[in-house]
């Protein structure tokens, strides 16, 4: 299995090569185009119920789509719904990822996908809800982005502090706490957006550039109201 | 990528795995072997080298005693599975993947290799600090001042985490069963919430089963409009191919003409209203969940206004707005069924299928989906301008025997109590001039022959 990222920037495509046999899981919608020898299963991960429970639960998409190279060899192009980067990330198998729940665009078939619980205060006022995907096992997985992908790298013990709507994913062995950004609970509540996270190393943390919940809050200004 | 380094002991980086060839008769030593060490696979394998592990290899072999003939034949190939992720400042920010093997006195720790460099050195438990940490603080953290400087080590494997509590010596005891005990609270507030989650899921299924109405809302409630438009549309369809339509002309244009007046007066109106008109001598009308709306010819014959038509449009319209036809097939089907015809691809799909067709062409309303429907009708009508005492006649005036087919009648059945409810809405109502539609009702009615 190999990947390129075409187009890199805003409206970037990745191109997996899969030789025959071999498979991908990709988030429902992703597959812009693909051979001839490729065909596409939804499969649903974790069985009926995980996936309805991951669907309510995490808001995630209900289906991956399997794209299975199971007459021959082939490519597959993917891309995400929103303008933005793709970052392909190589899991060696100890290295786990927590991804929120849009960032992921593909994995490869060794890649174990598992919604994970947060703890009460993350879940409530973290953003990302009760349940994250959490990534493990051993390949490629395809991450994608609203806005350019920033890599932030902490040492042991460093502090970082990442407004929470900008997560895209994190190491599994870096900790976070939720913080208010302003001071004082109530101007944190009112201004809508006063939670950060503060991030402690070691490992990396991806954000995003652009904040989705910022820009859907610009469009709407622009959306004449009906009556 | 790799270069040989010995003819018959050889290692490779195949991709992520990497490869060991070994004499044949090591076999069974690598077998022990891989069970310290983590390798996974041993097989027969082509030759490619990595020197750096191979020196690993060579050391392992050294400690565990196994004697390494050079002139003997054979390929062994092994995966190289680390077992742990090792922080440092010349490590990669993400932790460099490392095989940890706890021994007597401490571990060893050795580096996957990259570009032939080799990394490994033998930790003494003296040396060793140990916390919990990770996300869920559920990994045990190593560290030490080592030669090349500060070294943190997640362990997460949990044979790996048993075998250093056993070996760990009197001093590591104490933090180490700080650490468990942060393990054990971190599971148990997860087993919490997971309890409360599951609770409330089954509570839900339960409520469901017994028909609650509250958790019916709450469950429809969570159906995007997009599935309801699927569900919708798919009878809807199927309906249009078995009967003659009237696809345009000024009786089209006159319900596309009331329709789309009734749903601009909706706020934040969701649904996307379709309509089409049946011919057909049967007086009914009916919309199905999505916002998909059949009037038959039968029913606009009998009006003798537009005001009479525009109330039972009204009335159906907020069948669909209030969702009616959703909470009928989740309480009838159960939430499963609906998701499952929706995503299409349940095994026993067909027969939820028919029974969805026959449960939605004949929806048939509970009393207080109907009254809610009368009422927020009225109401609809009321802000539409359209003169609402059009719909309590029409509704009287159908309800008169004459002969006709009125199947309307048999999902609406009219009572001197729902028509008293309407004009008691109505009196409360404040008095406005209707505004007329651009259509004249005799011509439309003139051109259904
Ligand atoms: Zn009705």
């Amino acid at each position: 299995m190999k990947s390129e990222i075409l187009y890199p920037g805003a409206f970037p495509m990745v191109r997996v090569e899969l030789a025959e046999g071999e498979h991908i899981k990709a988030e429902s919608g992703a597959m812009v185009a693909c051979s001839p020898t490729i065909d596409i299963e939804s499969k649903m991960e974790g069985g009926f119920l995980g996936a309805l429970s991951r669907k309510f639960l995490t808001g995630e998409k209900f289906f991956f789509q399997t794209l299975r190279a199971s007459r021959g060899s082939g490519e597959a192009l993917l891309a995400p719904t929103v303008p933005g980067e793709i970052v392909v990330l190589e899991l060696d198998g100890v290295n786990e990822y927590m991804v929120q729940k849009d960032g992921f665009l593909a994995g490869a078939d060794g890649i174990t996908i598992d919604s994970q619980m947060q703890s009460m205060t993350r879940g409530l006022l973290g953003g990302e809800g009760f349940f994250i995907l959490k990534m493990s096992g051993k390949g490629m997985l395809v991450l994608n982005s609203f806005g350019a992908i920033h890599k932030i790298e902490l040492k042991p013990d460093q502090d970082y502090i990442v407004d929470n709507s900008h997560l895209v994913a994190w190491s599994a062995t870096t900790t976070y706490n939720i913080e208010k950004a302003t001071s004082g609970w109530v101007a944190s509540f009112t201004s809508g957006e006063g939670f950060v996270c503060r991030f402690r190393g070691p490992g990396i943390v991806y954000i995003q550039s652009r904040n989705p919940r910022g820009f859907g809050a610009w469009v709407r200004q622009f959306i004449p109201i009906s009556e | 990528m790799g270069q040989a380094i010995h003819s018959n002991l050889r290692i490779a980086d195949a991709q992520s795995a990497y490869v060991i060839t070994l004499p044949t008769q090591l076999r069974q030593d690598a077998q022990a072997l891989k069970l310290r060490f983590g390798f996974k696979t041993i097989l027969d394998g082509s030759p490619e080298v990595s020197p750096g592990l191979c020196r690993l290899w060579y050391r392992a072999a050294a400690r565990e005693q196994v004697a390494v003939k050079e002139s003997s034949k054979g390929h062994v190939m092994t995966d190289f599975h680390p077992n742990a992720l090792c922080f440092g400042d010349e490590f990669p920010a993400g932790g460099s993947p490392c095989l940890v093997h706890v021994e007597a006195q401490g571990f060893t720790i050795a580096f996957t290799v990259d570009g032939g460099q080799e990394q490994a050195e033998v930790v003494p438990f003296s040396r060793v600090t140990v916390s919990a940490g990770g996300l869920d603080h559920d990994q045990l953290v190593l560290q030490w001042a080592g030669p090349a400087g500060q070294r943190t080590l997640y362990l997460k494997n949990p044979e790996i985490i048993h075998a250093f509590r056993q070996a760990a010596p009197a001093h590591l005891n104490e933090p180490l069963e700080r650490a468990a005990q942060q393990v054990r609270q971190v599971r148990k507030r997860h087993r919490m919430v997971w309890g409360l989650v599951g609770g409330s899921f089954l509570a839900l299924v339960l409520g469901l089963w017994f028909g609650s109405d509250l958790l019916v809302e709450l469950a429809v409630d969570r159906i995007p409009i997009e599935w309801e438009q699927k569900l919708g549309e798919s009878a809807y369809r199927d309906f249009l191919a078995q009967h003659e339509t009237v696809n345009d002309g000024p009786s089209v244009n006159a319900i596309t003409e009331m329709a789309q007046r009734l749903a601009r007066h909706v706020p934040n109106n969701p649904y996307t209203f379709e309509v089409t008109v049946v011919k057909s001598d049967v007086v009914n009308a009916f919309a199905l969940p999505g916002g998909y709306i059949v009037v038959f010819t039968g029913l606009m014959k009998k009006a003798t206004s537009s005001e009479e038509v525009a109330g039972v449009l009204a009335h159906e319209l907020n069948h669909v707005l209030q969702r009616h036809g959703l909470e009928r097939i989740v309480k009838q089907l159960g939430f499963v069924a609906v998701v499952s015809i929706v995503l299409g691809n349940s095994p026993g799909l067909g027969g939820v299928m028919k029974q969805l067709g026959v449960e939605l062409m004949t929806l048939k309303f509970g009393r207080a989906q109907e009254t809610e429907a009368d009422l927020s009708g009225l109401q609809l009508l009321h802000r539409a301008k359209i003169d609402p005492n059009g719909m309590i006649t029409f509704f009287e005036r159908l309800a008169e025997k004459d002969g006709s087919r009125v199947e309307w009648l048999s999902t609406h059945p009219m009572s001197s109590a729902r028509a008293d409810r309407l004009k008691a809405q109505l009196a409360e109502m404040p008095r406005q001039d209707p505004e007329p539609f651009t259509f004249e009702w005799m011509k439309v009615q003139a051109s259904l022959g």
